[in-house]
């Protein structure tokens, strides 16, 4: 299993995907859909038909051509965390994208194990129209988990990961199919694929080192040349787990733009959402000004840059500090988790051991520190006068009772202050001399009320 | 004496050691549970009952839907009679984390095992911490325990009413019941909702319709609350459902008054909330029994449960294994072992040298070693116990009588024992031993909690052991943890601002450089004892020469999921499955739905990232109970 992990992309004839479905041959039938009865459908309905009175728009309000697309989700080798974070969306929520209640939002009809009413064969019912080619919409799937080789557990008349059977067995016996093989006779028809997540976009930690399964990523399985049926190669929205809002704006930009409103969203050379990844972590990291300052975290729980305490951020693309894990808030750093890397293709291999400092880290903290060295004390000198009122600068004593115990500043710090105040007014237009005609002239110089007068 | 099975003693001093004179006493024909029913029985009797009668279907229902993860539950159903004869549980995902972990840098696995699930983040990483901890003799200080708390109380607030109302509760709704249960509706609109003051539906009717998917009021708040708990989560540990702020020794969490108040503020709405869930999950179950006294029995199984406790007390947790029991006895919920509704141990070395792991019906190779006949304290343990086990995937083909899923059996005492939240509430109302609290108190058959003032007024609220556990009872038990878990997390706030008041502000007990001289060079054994949203959580370490050189995790859904083990015992879907009657209407055949085995296994809330299988296939449905289940295909 070794060599299927390590051999060449470049070199290989064929794509993993490609490989799979010649081991498994051609498919002849479904399930015998007038035999499987009410089994497993315990509303009488599927979620789709359930929902369509709530969720149908009419051509006024849909603002494009789509009046719905199917999502089929499949779970290669996932911890359903891709799951949960997408429950936690709410820019759009999952459950306004099911429901198309957002104007001009087709209705996205998920088929998703965990949201669905059906179960078992009638749960699958619509990925087998998919792939017969009866289906009534356009459909994308999403791929949550890596995939796993099933080249190898199939040799040995088995599977790593499945959902559902199929009478795909010799002469037509029900067996196991894996959600890679659903995959990969899905993906020739698909209006587009989406990996959701580290271990679907690039492996993550089911690929790690020392995995028994040969897992790999969406792009890997389905190799270079893929394009869907619009011309999209896979798109990868990563994160271990991604920001569920980080999901559902990617989908939601791709549906806007299919429906002729929306600009086109722009991916980067790795399909990811160039807008979303495009920037380091750190750029927009919480903590970033104190690695400027040179000051930096020592103990777990300090407040400063988690750089020499393991952080990865200032080499990560991800946008967590500044979109925050659900709702705005968290993000690793905000609340004082170094960054792993867990949006990266080399996640977790190339970041391990973990609580260690990235050795090359080392260089740019000793010119902070440096640079910090001399900045920080210029900024506490301008903060320290900021902190006081013109007021109490002309009365000469600040009348907070909480800073009893702090000097006024020294005769020296006046008259850096004045200096600086100088070169801060320079240009201030407020000191050309046009005359002002507008009020009193006895008005008081400092500012403030009229003087009294008798 | 808590060990039936296994010829396990205690001397004086309760330590314990094996009977003496047998010569390999823990082969599986030696050390046998009592067995009621066998594997040859129960399929002769299949046979019997297909030879006489053409109702009995075959099916295999793959995926199992609105549970995380994969799960088939295949099924032999007798229609006429109204039975589940036969079911077996199919986990169908392999990932091989523990796999991975091996030969690495202890280090990495808080942040490598967390990725074993993502429906309760966060569990899995404190586990692998408190099992690292214990390896490496790493005792945080309080405010670190405390946080863990905290997170971990947050972290059920999400957890259960997302099971509550995502996954169990349109089994409930209008939408199933008009569906499957006809003859309940017309009832269900007259039934008048003795909780109405609270929750505000005043029938039956109305609150199954505010139960239906994605359009239902009471699906929409559930979803909204498990939101807002997972807020509560990222401020502690920044992102959900893999924490970042995880560290051996503590937390990473730079805690300040502001994450204080913001977990305050969002915990304050959540008491109002379990007040109506409780209204909502005591009136179902209400109404269910008086409708039909049958529902007694859906997903019934014996009072077989097993839990490690939960929520450490800050000032007791030493992260020793040596003084375990007594700091295992003060965590929030008591560890402990309940079998046929008797709390048998309440010591953690109990519970761990009775654990043993069973592949025989499971894609792996037989895996026991004699690495360890002892734990650290010289109790005896099982080749087939964690530390002894190892893991070897062996994927193959399905096959009833030999191998037909990737969970394994786990087994205490060689008991089939159940895992769940509600769990924790059982052993801790029967054990008396939780914590001096103003909120939470045990009585020996009942839990009382202290629900706090919100907007409405505070109200104590009791949960009872209940006679029978079944598909309701782990239903009404969820929403009762629901509330025992947030006033966790109210009671770990207030620690928190007492340790803030004394000043203390050290939330780990090492710093990196620290931590990376502390890992130790010699052989050491150590395991994790935590919890997940289904109960039960274990990580069983081995480490030599600083490195992991053998990683075991034990979860919730692999003992719930199990397969039977080597007597046959089936686990604990299976046997809830083969106890559900079937109730549903079935004056038409074809309109089997399943509902009431659906019912069974989702109270177990599954989380597998795992699928039950139940098909029903085409054609001669005899043929089929022929083919398949009785003779493996
Ligand atoms: S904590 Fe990490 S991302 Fe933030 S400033 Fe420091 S190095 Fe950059
Ligand atoms: S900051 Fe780093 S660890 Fe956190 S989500 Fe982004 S990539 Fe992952």
């Amino acid at each position: 299993m070794a060599d299927r992990q390590t051999s060449s992309p470049q070199l290989a004839a064929r794509t993993p995907a490609q490989e799979l479905l010649d081991a498994l041959g051609p498919i002849t039938g479904f399930h015998d859909s007038s035999s499987l009865g009410a089994f497993g459908m315990p509303s009488g309905a599927m979620t789709e038909d359930m929902l369509a009175s709530a969720a149908t728009a009419t051509v006024a309000t849909r603002f494009g051509p789509l009046e719905k697309v199917h999502a089929f989700w499949f779970a290669g080798m996932s911890c359903d965390g891709c799951s949960v974070a997408v429950t936690g969306a709410t820019n759009p929520s999952v459950e306004s994208m099911m429901l198309g209640a957002h104007p001009g939002l087709p209705r996205v009809i998920l088929h998703h194990p965990v949201l669905n009413m059906e179960s078992g064969p009638h749960y699958l019912r619509p990925a087998e129209e998919a792939i017969e080619g009866t289906l009534d919409a356009p459909y994308v799937v999403i791929l949550e988990g890596s995939i796993a080789d099933e080249v190898v557990a199939h040799a040995s008349g088995g599977y790593w990961s499945a959902t559902g059977e199929e009478p795909w067995g010799a002469d037509g016996e029900l067996r196991p199919v894996s959600s890679t093989e659903w995959v990969a006779r899905l993906a020739p028809n698909a209006a587009a694929m989406i990996a959701i997540g580290t271990c679907a976009t690039w492996g993550g930690v089911p690929s790690a080192a020392g995995n028994p399964t040969g897992a790999m990523s969406l792009m890997d399985f389905l190799g270079k040349d893929y394009r869907s049926v619009l011309g999209v190669p896979v798109v990868n929205v990563p994160g271990c787990p991604p920001i569920g809002d980080n999901f559902t704006e990617t989908v939601a930009a791709v549906l806007y733009f299919l429906q002729g409103f929306g600009p086109l969203p722009e991916f980067d050379e790795l399909g990811r959402p160039a807008w979303l990844f495009g920037e380091t972590v750190h750029r927009r990291c919480v903590r970033g000004a104190y690695y400027e300052e040179g000051t930096f975290a020592h103990e777990f729980g300090d407040p400063e840059c988690l750089v020499e305490i393991g952080c990865w951020g200032p080499v990560v693309n991800c946008n967590i500090t500044s979109r925050g894990a659900i709702k705005g808030l968290g993000g690793c750093m905000n609340a004082g988790g170094a960054c792993i890397g867990c949006t990266m293709p080399g996640f977790p291999d190339k970041f391990t051991p973990f609580y260690k400092r990235p050795p090359g880290s080392l260089a740019s903290t000793t010119v902070s520190r440096l640079v910090g060295s001399v900045i920080r004390p210029l900024r506490k000198f301008s903060n320290d006068n900021l902190n006081r009122e013109v007021r109490w600068d002309r009365q000469g004593a600040s009348p907070s009772a909480f800073s009893r115990e702090k000097t006024e500043p020294s005769a020296l710090a006046d008259v850096g202050h004045k200096f600086y105040d100088k070169m801060r007014r320079a240009g201030d237009t407020a000191r050309n001399d046009a005359d002002v005609w507008g009020k009193r002239p006895d008005e008081a110089p400092s500012g403030g009320s009229p003087r009294i007068r008798s | 004496m808590c060990f039936k099975t296994l010829p396990v003693e205690f001397d004086d001093r309760g330590r314990a050691t094996l009977r003496g004179g047998i010569p390999n006493p823990y082969d599986v024909t030696i050390a046998k549970p009592d067995v009621g029913m066998d594997e040859t029985e129960r399929r002769e009797r299949i046979e019997r009952l297909v030879a006489r009668n053409g109702h009995i279907k075959d099916l295999n229902m793959d995926p199992v839907t609105r549970i995380a993860g994969a799960l088939a539950v295949h099924v032999t159903a007798d229609l006429d009679k109204g039975q589940y004869l036969d079911s077996h549980s199919q986990a169908t995902l392999f990932r091989g984390y523990e796999v991975i972990l091996m030969g690495r840098d202890p280090r990495d696995a808080i942040f490598v095992s967390s990725r074993a699930c993502g429906v309760c983040g966060g569990v899995h990483a404190h586990c692998a911490a408190y099992a690292i901890e214990q390896a490496m003799g790493i005792k945080p200080p309080p405010l670190g325990t405390v946080v863990r708390n905290m997170t971990e109380a947050a972290e059920m607030g999400y957890d259960n009413p997302l099971h509550l109302y995502l996954l169990a509760g349109p089994d409930y709704s209008e939408s199933v019941i008009r569906s499957s249960n006809p003859e309940l509706w017309p009832k269900a609109e007259s039934w008048a909702c003795p909780n109405v003051d609270i929750h505000g539906f005043r029938t039956m009717a109305e609150l199954m319709t505010a139960l239906n998917p994605l359009t239902g009021s009471l699906y929409r708040e559930g979803l909204e609350f498990t939101r807002l708990s997972r807020e509560m989560v990222v401020i502690l540990t920044g992102k959900y459902p893999h924490p970042q702020n995880v560290v051996p020794g503590g937390v990473s969490t730079t805690l300040t008054l502001q994450s204080l108040n913001e977990y305050h503020s969002k915990l304050g709405k959540i008491f109002d909330y379990a007040q109506r869930m409780l209204a909502v999950w005591d009136d179902i179950p209400a109404f269910f029994y008086e409708a039909d006294e049958r529902y007694q029995y859906v997903g019934h199984r014996p009072t077989n449960h097993i839990d490690p406790g939960y929520w450490d007390d800050p000032y007791a947790y030493d992260a020793t294994y040596e003084n375990c029991n007594a700091w295992g006895e003060k965590r929030w919920s008591t560890p402990g072992v309940v079998l046929d509704g008797k709390l048998v141990t309440t010591r953690l070395t109990d519970i761990n040298i009775g654990l043993e792991e069973f592949v025989e019906h499971s894609y792996y190779e037989e895996s026991q070693t004699s690495r360890f006949p002892t734990d650290p304290l010289g109790n005896p343990i099982s080749p087939y116990h964690p530390w002894n086990k190892r893991t070897l995937p062996m994927p193959g083909a399905r096959d009833w009588k030999e191998k037909y899923t990737w969970s394994t059996a786990p087994r205490w005492d060689r008991q089939v024992v159940e895992a769940g939240c509600y769990s924790r509430l059982l052993i801790s109302a029967l054990a008396q031993k939780t914590p001096t609290s103003d909120f939470i108190s045990s009585t020996g058959s009942s839990m009382r909690l202290l629900i706090p003032k919100g907007e409405r007024g505070e109200r104590e609220v009791e949960w009872h052991v209940p006679e029978r556990w079944n598909a309701f009872e782990r239903n009404r038990g969820r929403a009762y943890h629901y509330l025992f878990s947030q006033l966790v997390g109210l009671e770990s706030l207030f620690e928190a601002y007492k340790l803030f008041k004394q000043g203390e502000r050290k939330v780990a007990a090492l710093n990196p450089e620290e931590l990376e001289k502390a890992i130790p060079q010699d052989e050491r054994v150590s395991v994790g004892w935590w919890g997940a949203g289904r109960g039960w959580l274990t990580h069983h370490l081995v480490m030599d020469k600083g490195k992991i050189t053998n990683y075991q995790i034990v979860t919730p859904s692999t003992i719930n999921a199990s397969p039977r083990d080597p007597w046959g015992q089936p686990g604990p879907y299976e046997e809830a499955v083969m106890n559900t009657p079937i109730i549903e209407d079935l004056s038409d055949p074809a309109g089997f739905t399943s509902i009431d085995m659906l019912r069974a296994i989702r109270s177990f809330d599954p989380c597998m990232p795992c699928t039950t299988h139940a098909h029903t296939g085409a054609g001669e449905i005899v043929r089929e109970v022929n083919t398949c289940s009785c003779g493996g295909d």
